[in-house]
């Protein structure tokens, strides 16, 4: 049967796809290294033009809907919807995809890497995380993750003769290859049980409706439906670096190049949250009373470990690596509670910390350029030689921490807090509590060798491109600080 | 043999008459046949070829090329059976037509990236 595609509302992920066939094309015709880069950035750009003209518009476009005939009586059904949640995590994916292509930029003009296929893959990569966040059936949300997830492994490794790069890129792949594969699992149970792909159309015969008679009707609390949730549950936690699933970031992040890492910690990390917050709202909300526990559990232990691990790193990507995992725990923590606000609060703490963070790899990229070991005592008396990198990547960490000025990091830890404590998850109040504090220590112990005084190193130039990473990463994070309800009261 | 495992010794008693008709045949054989070996009796087999050379070969890395764009092929071709059973059938239009000349453009296009790199040339 032929469907007719609104091609207003999957414009942003075909915009990127076609961007990244002109890369190609421009790359083997065209032969000027940085024309790739541009057409990137441009393709980037107007991507995030579509999302926000749809925003402006406001109508919710839905597409990829099940046609009358063959609905059994039950709801339309779209696979692709370009909502509100979708518009706003599109628009971070996006806005964290123009610092990676910037970054890409500076990283690439060394050429040992090919940029044909660098940005190419970026693009398919930006394509499915703009894809995921819409995807309101199984198949699009795992065919989407993939799509994310694929090329991040070539990108890793596309730095060739590099041994860290190929390990990085190995370890990723075997993760994220188990990680698929213990969600499809999980994902077809799902499917065995309901007979259904669509999300609503899940929660509908969880909770007692029927749409086929090829399944006998489950009650939600059949046994296969809920090791269906956990085993997807799992898969996401793989995604997101949850502990126990969290092994692998610290060696991935420190191999990739800066770029790939900032990518995996922003882009990869929100498309995960994305996927679990779409199926765990929208498709297994009856469940609740299993995976709302486990995901407190997972928050509490997330936490606690990646700061843990933070403390002892002397590397400042592993750092990053590690305390991003620490933020992926206050990430999940309102979504355990059982609140209408939960989803907010997360998508608040998702965006705001997308902005510092993608600002702390910016300013890490390009000190890595002249400081190659990259280490935390590298950046001693950074302040005295790039005054501007030193106070920005300042900015960035104590945002990060919660302090003021930062006041980003701030809301973003009340806004969680205040959910986690509406939601009667006093006890993970408390983990939060402390482990803000933890986080506290190897922030400020980082900011702080960057005003120590020593005797100065040499001083870090500053790409254009870098810069004007850099620049949007602070003005992004700059804005939250002063108008937190942008990101606060995104979904309402 | 009715029940949930029942149908299951329905399989294991298959399973069983399909090792004793193997077993029964293969012992056949060995207690009727003439046992005289030769070394060239106990050679490995290869279309009646003498084998060269170790199990374990190495071969050129070029191929890896070719066999890896063959796949692609091949596998993309998986998707245009389907469709070219359908395309023509009422309900199905030019749309349905047009759709699968998008996706072969894109597989094209990696096609021709290969062909202006040089990775399509043996030398």
């Amino acid at each position: 049967m032929i469907q007719s595609i609104d091609y207003a509302a999957i414009a942003p992920p075909l915009i990127l796809a076609l961007a990244a066939g002109l890369v190609l094309l421009l790359d083997a015709f065209l032969g000027r290294p940085r024309a790739p880069g541009f057409a990137a950035l441009g393709g980037v750009l107007l991507s995030t033009a579509a999302v926000a003209w749809l925003a402006v518009e406001g109508a919710g476009r839905a597409t990829f809907c099940i046609p009358g005939e063959l609905r059994g009586g039950g709801p339309a059904s779209c696979s692709y919807v370009a909502d509100r949640f979708t518009l706003v995590i599109s628009a971070v994916m996006l806005g964290a995809a123009v610092v990676v292509v910037l970054l890409s930029m500076t990283e690439l003009a060394r050429g040992d890497v090919p940029a044909g296929e660098w940005y190419f893959l970026l693009l398919c990569a930006f394509a499915g995380a703009v894809a995921l966040p819409a995807s309101r059936d199984l198949v699009m949300l795992v065919v989407s993750l993939e799509l994310v997830s694929l090329p991040v492994f070539v990108l890793a490794a596309l730095r060739r003769y590099d041994g860290r790069a190929g390990e990085a890129a190995l370890k990723l792949f075997l993760v994220s290859v188990v990680s698929t594969a213990v969600m499809l699992f999980g994902a077809s149970l799902v499917y065995g049980v309901t007979g259904e792909i669509h999300l609503e159309r899940i929660a509908a015969v969880l909770a007692g409706a029927r749409f086929t008679d090829a399944v006998p009707a489950p009650g939600a609390g059949a046994p296969v439906a809920v090791a269906g949730v956990v085993l997807v549950l799992a898969g996401f936690a793989f995604k997101v670096a949850a502990v126990p699933f969290h092994f692998w970031a610290g060696d991935v992040y420190r191999g990739a190049p800066v770029p790939v890492a900032a990518l995996l910690s922003v882009i990869s990390k929100a498309a995960g949250f994305a996927g679990l917050i779409l199926l765990f709202t929208l498709a297994f909300p009856a469940l609740r009373g299993v995976w709302g526990p486990l995901v407190a559990v997972l928050a509490a232990a997330t936490m606690t470990v990646g700061n843990l691990l933070a403390l002892r790193q002397r590397h400042a990507v592993r750092l990053l690596a590690w305390s991003s995992v620490a933020q992926s725990g206050y990430i999940l923590a309102p979504l355990a509670s059982a609140d209408r606000g939960a989803v907010p609060a997360s998508v608040a703490y998702l965006a705001l910390y997308a902005a510092m963070n993608m600002g702390a790899f910016a300013v890490v990229a390009v000190v890595a350029r002249t400081r190659a070991g990259n280490e935390l005592d590298d950046y001693r008396g950074l302040w005295a030689v790039s005054p501007w990198s030193a106070a920005a990547l300042g900015f960035f960490l104590v945002c990060l921490a919660g302090l003021p000025p930062g006041l980003a990091g701030l809301f973003a830890k009340i806004v969680v807090f205040r959910e986690v404590v509406a939601g009667g998850l006093g006890w993970l109040a408390i983990v939060m509590a402390i482990n803000t504090v933890i986080g506290l220590y190897y922030y400020i112990a980082w900011a702080g060798r960057l005003f120590a005084a020593v005797r100065p190193g040499r001083a870090v130039p500053v790409t254009a491109p870098a810069g004007v990473a850099v620049a949007i990463a602070l003005v992004a994070t700059g804005v939250f600080s002063a108008l937190p309800q942008l990101a606060i009261s995104a979904l309402g | 043999m009715d029940g949930y495992f029942g149908s299951y010794a329905v399989v294991g008693a298959l399973l069983l008459i399909g090792v004793g008709i193997f077993a029964g045949a293969m012992t056949a054989n060995r207690l009727l046949r003439p046992h005289r070996p030769t070394p060239e009796k106990l050679l490995t087999y290869e279309c009646g070829v003498d084998p060269v050379g170790e199990g374990w070969a190495q071969s050129h890395v070029r191929y890896y090329v070719f066999a890896y764009l063959y796949v692609v092929f091949a596998v993309d071709a998986v998707f245009l059976f389907p469709w070219a059973t359908v395309f023509a059938a009422p309900g199905f239009g030019v749309a349905t037509l047009v759709e699968m000349f998008v996706f072969l453009g894109f597989i094209a296009l990696g096609i021709v990236y290969a062909w202006r790199k040089n990775v399509l040339g043996w030398t």
